[in-house]
């Protein structure tokens, strides 16, 4: 049974029994053992003083017996005749060994003790059991309290259980009160300290619930505004389309129309990879791939747009690098970086892409000549909808995001530096793959 | 009419000053906050259309700068953020309307010829001169119940010079109202549309004011 107050119960239970056995055991023992000293003394106590009695006068009348004393006296003269028995009803005990012995009369024990004196013997028997009752009701007596504390206990135990166990009850109905939109921490200051810790841990994930919750409403709100510049320019041209007043106008607005459903489709293909390249998701298939030749296929991704807008664009790698992750959002990373790098790159610039094994793991470097990003700048870059100062660029304001976000998942690193003569250059550097 | 566009997406900047320039109206476009503030010194316009989220300055920090500067030329503010605190802080830092992204063109149209009006300080959109009706929600004129047919700028021309009758418009002026920056110019266009209109409206209307332009007399 999985419940504290039960297990409680029943540890206390078999531990307050196994508590007065032994106590009922340990105290028979001691006074067994004490009643029989104190019983030999005064067997050989009784001897003696009968000793000084009969040598002073051998025909002394010793008291007859009031027939439920424990004592059996006899005595014998020297020619091992009986001269007195106490008890005459009772069974003859007809031995005697000198000192203590114990002795068995018709199934009985007994405990003797004979005294030779100038005349004979001296014997003072009595039972065994005498001192096995007395030891027994010692035991009792030990053991009875106990018991009855017993129950008392128990309601003691249920009852400190519950008292303890409330706390926990309160923090269960606390958590139960929180959803998506309160997550406010439980307050944990007067709990015991043995839950403690269980609250202060549910507080810490109730608090990065909330960070997430939070950038995920900022996300989609973000989006949903970024999602309409685009649609704008989506209904503005097809307007103009309806109403253009001779065919030039017509065909212009056509073109327009063309790029604006280009740029949509951009920002939700865009939107589409940052949310899967989320670096709270389990990365999937990792394998063993090549840089180099990613890069290859990231850069011809960008080759068009480089042509049209008179960049040259390269790359320079060694024959191979390894590195583990995922082949698709590698290209999805290289793509974004040397996209932007070509299209904040003047026209007649340079797009440089490196890619090199290098002794920490690998490198993948793209340098522009393009006006560079002011160091102030370099952290926000990365940031989802961010976009430059002078950006005359209709981008998604993604791209780094994205960049960043499948960085994280590689846990590679990104640097940004003004590239030798002018320019952006920006590192990422992949560890070294097991 | 010239109309001062703020707006740093390009797409819809472009679009939105053919839509304008289509309708008649002379328009310029300003790409980020700094050359929108040197556009507002530099310029008279009769309307501004304002995007928020602007590289270097936010919109709102150009709308007030202007108004305290007492420009009262109208502005109307066309933004994606279309929550309520952002509405309410766009009219009181001195917009004249507030219009959200994605906008339909006719609607945007229709504000900015009603701020027009509230500006001129009308309360019927239609511009009467004696015989003359204007229409600029139709870009129609009427003389005596009869449509008669202008041109584009033909229309706009007169439309400048009824808004205010008794006052002169330089040829300078006048063509500030056709076109925007990057416009050509006909070298003598504002008289060839002056002499079309005589022709076509009767020659006592519109008035030579020798050497220092035209105007239409109050009525």
């Amino acid at each position: 049974m999985n419940s504290i107050r039960a297990r409680l119960i029943i540890a206390l239970t078999i531990l307050v029994a196994l508590v007065s056995a032994l106590a009922a055991t340990v105290t028979y023992q001691r006074v067994l053992h004490e009643t029989s000293i104190l019983f030999d003394y005064q067997l050989r106590q009784m001897a003696l003083s009968l000793r000084n009695q009969v040598s002073l006068a051998p025909r002394i009348e010793v008291p007859a017996d009031q027939g439920d004393a424990d004592f059996v006296v006899q005595i014998w003269d020297s020619f091992g005749t009986r001269m007195y028995l106490s008890r005459p009803g009772l069974p003859m005990i007809n031995q005697t060994v000198l000192g203590f012995a114990d002795l068995s009369v018709q199934g009985e024990a007994w405990r003797a003790y004979g005294l030779q004196t100038a005349d004979g013997v001296i014997q003072i028997a009595q039972p065994v059991r005498v001192r096995g009752t007395l030891a027994r009701g010692a035991a009792e007596r030990v053991i009875v309290p106990l018991l009855l504390l017993l129950p008392l206990m128990l309601m003691a135990v249920a009852w400190t259980v519950r008292r303890g166990l409330g706390p926990l009850q309160r923090l269960a109905s606390e958590v139960q009160r929180r959803d998506a939109r309160s997550l406010k921490p439980v307050v944990s200051e007067d709990l015991p300290i043995e839950i403690r810790p269980l609250a202060d841990e549910l507080n810490r994930l109730l608090l990065r619930l909330q960070a997430a919750f939070a950038a995920q409403r900022t996300f989609i709100s973000d989006a949903a505004h970024e999602l309409r510049s685009p649609l704008t320019a989506l209904r503005l041209q097809m307007q103009l389309l309806d109403r253009a007043p001779d065919e030039a106008a017509r065909l212009e607005a056509r073109a327009r129309l063309g790029d604006a459903v280009a740029r949509a489709i951009h920002l939700a293909e865009q939107l589409l990879a940052l949310a899967r390249s989320d670096p709270q998701e389990a990365v999937g298939q990792v394998e063993a791939i090549d840089l180099s030749a990613v890069a290859v296929e990231g850069v011809a991704d960008c080759h068009a747009l480089a042509v049209t807008r008179q960049v040259e664009l390269n790359l320079e790698s060694s024959p191979t690098v390894r590195i583990a992750g995922e082949e698709e959002s590698i290209r999805i990373l290289i793509r974004n970086l040397v996209d932007n790098a070509v299209r904040y790159t003047p026209s007649g610039g340079r797009v440089q892409v490196r890619c090199a094994q290098t002794s920490g793991g690998a490198l993948l470097e793209v340098r522009d000549t393009g006006p560079g990003i002011p160091a102030a700048d370099r952290k926000r870059v990365f940031d989802r909808f961010y976009r430059h100062a002078q950006g005359h660029e209709s981008g998604s304001g993604l791209g780094l995001a994205i960049v960043k976000a499948i960085a994280e998942r590689h846990r590679a690193q990104i640097d940004l530096a003004d590239a030798p003569g002018g320019g952006l250059q920006v590192s990422v550097r992949f560890p070294r793959s097991p | 009419m010239r109309v001062l566009l703020i707006e740093d997406d390009e797409m819809i900047a472009s679009g939105l000053q053919t839509g304008l320039r289509q309708a008649g109206y002379a328009a310029d476009w300003m790409r980020d906050g700094r050359s929108a503030t040197a556009a507002l010194q530099s310029t008279t316009y009769d309307v501004v259309l304002l995007d928020l989220g602007l590289p270097q300055r936010h919109g709102l920090e150009i709308l007030r700068e202007l108004r305290r500067g007492g420009n009262s030329t109208p502005v109307i503010i066309v933004t994606a953020r279309d929550e309520r605190e952002n509405r309410i802080a766009g009219l009181d830092a001195g917009a004249d309307d507030y219009i959200v992204k994605p906008f339909d063109l006719d609607e945007l149209m229709a504000r900015v010829r009603s701020v027009l009006r509230r500006a001129a300080g009308r309360g019927d959109p239609r511009i009467t001169h004696g015989d003359l009706c204007l229409d600029p929600a139709t870009r129609t004129v009427e003389q005596r119940g009869i449509p008669v047919r202008l041109s584009a700028h033909e229309y706009s021309v007169l439309e400048a010079l009824l808004q205010r009758p008794g006052t002169v418009l330089s040829r300078a002026q006048l063509e500030d109202r056709l076109y925007g920056w990057d416009e050509p110019i006909g070298s003598n266009a504002v008289e060839v549309y002056v002499h079309s209109l005589r022709r076509k409206l009767g020659s006592e209307l519109i008035k030579t004011m020798r050497g220092v332009g035209y105007f239409v007399p109050k009525p």
